[in-house]
């Protein structure tokens, strides 16, 4: 891997994030905290994209990353966890994926060749189902640990390394 | 005198969850924020919050019906400001015991909270694009193009938002009009990366807002709140690819 093109794309994933943040209008004390969290959810899914080969699982082990990173961020900024990691995963999303669905759904609507009909066919369902995956493993991600600690409220996330006041 | 307390409280908490339902946040914070709220004063709140509207019935401590309204939410716009602002408002009346009316203070104090400037709002949103663009493979002077682009279709966005034009369409002009600057310019200059300009320049439309909220609405149980986001969602998306592929058949990129 080549290690200048990755950091460039760090900046980059945190770059996308700011400008999400921004349109959402986030407090400003948050916006390090995003850059931060949305760069290290996007390297982590560059490293698996290049070992693992396998995007879909990289998206989902980045925006859990993402998701617990938010509940630290949440109890040293004051906010609420949701504010931090949506504006953070939206790099993630699959742009050019949902790009080549569509394009594929056009060429097939005026296909009318039986020989190319089938290869098309096979890479606009790959193209869509990736899509749709790498959505809800984004959704789920930022989910995790709501749904891993069964609690209501960050507040009462017990995060280790952290001091906390006990209620 | 206790009437009047409650009824002061029951606006309070229907203001509150209105202002939480057009800033963005999910049914489940809205529901713990309005019932964390009710203990503190001592009542009982039960409610239904819905996307356009949010009914509420207060019972006393003594278990008497106190107070029951219906409250229409405002239009969505996304302010997580207002939501960090009124999480850590509710805390503090639990902690601080504050009174009804320093809590409106605060509330009115939130709403005048000052937004980025719209330059700066432009500008960042238009370098996330140009990021996206170089993610995607770009060279440098496809990120300018999208750049270019998206700085002049949110601004239409915003524009045409003023005007009270139906949102749904105004994401579609939106669309369609940064994909026509982005052909226009790729008449001169054909791009390298399989149109990798076109995609990325629409990005800043894509609702990750209703997306992201319905699956969690959805694994709360808020199931209904949960198809109705994902349903605006994926409507929004619907806008945004028509525009893009309206644009795309003119340049002929297919």
């Amino acid at each position: 891997m080549d290690w200048i093109d990755f950091f460039e794309k760090w900046i980059w994933f945190g770059v996308a994030a700011i400008g999400f943040a921004i349109l959402f209008n986030v407090p400003k004390r948050t916006l390090i905290p995003i850059f931060i969290m949305a760069a290290l959810g996007g390297s982590v899914k560059l490293v698996l994209l290049h070992w693992g080969d396998s995007l879909v699982l990289g998206t989902l082990l980045g925006a859990v990353l993402i998701g617990f990173l938010s509940i630290y961020a949440a109890h040293f900024k004051h906010s609420p966890p949701f504010v931090f990691a949506i504006p953070a995963v939206i790099p993630m999303v699959p742009g050019s994926y949902a790009y080549y669905t569509m394009k594929g759904i056009i060429k097939l609507s005026n296909n009318s060749n039986t020989t190319d009909f089938v290869p098309l066919l096979n890479d606009t369902i790959t193209n869509g189902f990736k899509t749709l995956f790498i959505l809800m493993a984004i959704a789920i991600g930022v989910f995790a640990p709501m749904l891993l600690t069964r609690r209501d409220s960050a507040k009462q996330i017990k995060m280790p390394l952290l001091k906390q006041d006990k209620k | 005198m206790q009437k009047n307390q409650s009824i002061e409280i029951g606006a309070l908490l229907l203001e509150i969850g209105a202002l939480l339902m057009s800033a963005g946040a999910n049914t489940n914070r809205i529901r713990l924020t309005m019932r964390r709220i009710a203990k503190s004063y001592g009542y009982k709140a039960e409610y239904l919050i819905t996307h356009r509207a949010i009914m509420l019935t207060l019972q006393n401590p003594n278990g008497d019906l106190a107070f029951n309204q219906v409250k229409q939410t405002y239009a969505q716009v996304p302010n997580f400001m207002m939501v960090s602002g009124i999480s850590r408002l509710s805390w503090r009346i639990v902690d601080e015991n504050l009174s009804v009316e320093t809590v409106w203070q605060e509330i009115e104090r939130l709403k005048l909270l000052p937004k980025y400037p719209r330059l700066i709002i432009l500008a960042t949103v238009a370098l996330a694009c140009a990021a996206f663009c170089r993610l995607g493979g770009g060279n440098f002077t496809e990120m300018l193009i999208v750049f270019l682009a998206s700085f002049s279709g949110l601004f239409i966005k915003q524009e045409l938002g003023k005007k009270k034009v139906n949102p749904y369409f105004g994401v579609f002009l939106a669309s369609f009009i940064t994909t026509m600057i982005c052909g226009v310019i790729g008449i001169w200059y054909p791009f390298q990366h399989d149109n990798m300009a076109f995609v990325t320049s629409v990005l800043y439309l894509i609702p990750g807002i209703p997306l992201i909220n319905s699956i969690s609405d959805i694994m709360d149980g808020n199931s209904l709140n949960g198809i109705i986001r994902a349903l605006n969602g994926v409507v929004i998306s619907f806008a945004i690819a028509s525009g893009l592929l309206i644009a795309i058949l003119i340049f002929n990129a297919v």
